[in-house]
């Protein structure tokens, strides 16, 4: 690696995304710690006053009144975190024997497996999305399918619940696990493999041992690029979900678009962006922690 | 794998799999072609109505009223597709700039916040967009700024700087930097070699990294739902607004040129990067 002197370039290189992402990035973000700490206004709009109860609400006690105790707001973040961990162990069972049956593909079907599984990045997700709709109403695919079957008799009520949601988010989500797995898998030693085997181990044994060891930094990848953007999700809940799948990133939008109580919406993204940094924080160390920095 | 058995069941899964992630799509485009306006999940006949009426060709059958109403749905859509073009351009121009400038001083300078910038660098990608979207929104509205194309394209580029910095960065990695030593003793001086020696070894990885901040740019939705204006509206919050109304057979077709666009996006970028690396 080439090591030069700092110079002029040095800053020239650097210094219009610093300034582009400290004005436009950092900023916005420290306005938004600053917001969650204001009074709402009456009619929107903030007043420009220190006020904890953004926070007090969120976790259980209406503005002021300590006697209280309504835990609405945790327990839709408690959903927003148990939906993003079901979508990751759900990709997660999905993608790992597919990787597996990708990497020992001959190379030409391999490529084009990979393509077809890269191809979801290019297309738009609120198509993707809108497929799920036509399929899961009442009197869509489905339920039409099964009904033409005779399958069922009466149409299943998918749509607007919490399984729709996961679905959903399974299925936008898909890709992102896939590939930080698919190259964990591909770099397994699979003489490693063979030896355990030969060793008299067992399958389940050499998995446990051998495998799943060698492909952790691609789990905890992948597991880390899907968690994140299902947590704050509110695209897959709006369209899929009804109330009772309402996440955390739906109350801010309500918070913002329909409410208009600002201060209260920046306090839950601000609840939104601590569950991200300390995922983030937690799987760095990790990573650091085991030396493989190829997650 | 010695099992013959097991070998044929993860086929079967794999295979399975791949069902899953195209089957949806493929029903859109079936349906697409679909008579049927009432119930569109019961095949009628096939039709090209939604496709004429969605340029504000055909009369629609069901409501004669409704013409006017959607001639001026299909300017809209027109619209947001213009706005969404010249959004991705601007984004990608001024975000492949920006990501590309700091993956090269981070690859090839050690100076003392290279940490620093390594986390500050990818921050905008992992930062969900809802906070990202009402931070921007938050700020934009304090400064007293009017939201439109503008906002959206300030707000594309703080997260699409980090989608081009990671891939050139990636780029970079696997780039000997012997021959800039070599440009560097022969007397070339730092900035010729930065232009004539990495930045051409470079391009391909700028290609790629120019290509998915275009795509990722015109996909965008949760930011731009957020910072676009009552006037500027792209594509993806335009179909999110029409399938919150509720679902026409007209968003069939709509969606199924867009899972066209996106496929020929795609083999474009395939057959560019396999010719680059030969």
């Amino acid at each position: 690696m080439a090591i030069r002197r700092q110079s002029a370039i040095l800053g020239l290189l650097l210094a219009p995304a610093t300034l582009f992402l400290g004005v436009f990035f950092l900023l916005p973000l420290l306005i938004i710690a600053l917001f969650s700490f204001l009074t709402p206004g009456l009619y929107g709009g903030v007043e420009w006053s220190f006020y904890h109860w953004n926070y007090g609400r969120i976790f259980g006690w209406a503005d002021g009144i300590m006697e209280v105790f309504e835990p609405v707001y945790l327990r839709i973040l408690w959903r927003s975190l148990s939906f993003a961990a079901l979508t990751v162990l759900v990709t997660l069972l999905l993608c790992y024997p597919v990787a597996f049956w990708v990497s020992r593909l001959p190379e030409r079907s391999r490529l084009f497996f990979l393509f077809l599984i890269t191809l979801p990045f290019f297309s738009s997700l609120i198509v993707r999305l809108y497929a799920w709709l036509l399929i899961l109403k009442p009197t869509g695919f489905l339920n039409s399918a099964l009904m033409g079957l005779g399958l069922i008799a009466q149409p299943l009520e998918i749509l607007y619940t919490p399984t729709a949601v996961v679905l959903g988010m399974v299925y936008v989500m898909v890709p992102f696990m896939f590939l930080p797995l698919y190259a964990a898998v591909d770099n397994l030693d699979r003489a490693q493999v063979e030896a355990s085997m030969d060793l008299g181990a067992n399958r389940v044994q050499t998995f446990l041992k051998v495998v799943l060891p060698q492909t952790l930094p691609g789990i905890m990848g992948g597991a880390v690029i899907v968690f994140i953007p299902s947590v704050g999700n509110f695209i897959v809940p709006d369209i899929l979900g009804g109330a009772k799948g309402l996440m955390i990133g739906n109350l801010v939008e309500q918070q913002f678009l329909s409410a208009r109580n600002w201060p209260f919406g920046s306090a839950l993204s601000m609840v939104i962006m601590s569950v991200v940094l300390t995922v983030l924080l937690v799987a760095v160390t990790r990573a650091r922690k085991t030396g493989a920095g190829h997650a | 794998m010695r099992n013959p058995w097991g070998w044929a069941a993860l086929t079967g899964f794999s295979l399975l799999f791949f069902v899953f992630i195209y089957a949806p799509l493929f029903v859109i485009v079936g349906y697409s072609f679909n008579s049927n306006p009432v119930n569109m999940m019961i095949w009628e006949r096939f039709t090209l109505d939604w496709y004429t009426g969605l340029f504000g060709l055909t009369e629609r059958v069901m409501d004669p009223n409704s013409r006017a109403a959607y001639i001026e749905s299909t300017d809209q859509m027109i619209a947001a597709l213009k706005t969404s073009l010249t959004v991705a351009a601007f984004t990608t121009t001024i975000a492949t700039v920006l990501g590309t400038a700091t993956a090269i001083a981070l690859a090839r300078y050690r100076f003392r916040l290279r940490g620093f910038y390594n986390g500050f660098l990818m921050l905008p990608m992992m930062m969900p967009d809802i906070v990202l979207g009402i931070g921007l929104l938050i700020f934009f509205v304090t400064l007293g700024m009017q939201l439109s194309m503008l906002t959206i394209v300030i707000g594309h580029c703080t997260f699409l700087t980090s989608y081009v910095f990671i891939i050139v960065q990636a780029r970079i990695a696997g780039i000997d930097p012997a021959l800039e030593e070599a440009s560097a003793d022969l007397g070339a001086s730092e900035w010729v070699t930065l232009r004539k020696v990495l930045l051409p070894q470079l391009a391909p990885g700028i290609l790629g990294g120019a290509l998915l901040a275009f795509v990722i740019s015109m996909d965008d939705l949760v930011i731009t739902y957020f910072i676009s204006g009552t006037g500027d509206t792209t594509l993806p919050v335009f179909i999110f607004g029409m399938i919150r109304r509720g679902v026409k057979p007209e968003i069939n077709a709509i969606a199924t040129l867009i899972i066209l666009a996106s496929v020929v996006i795609a083999a474009a970028g395939l057959w560019l990067r396999s010719r680059k690396t030969d």
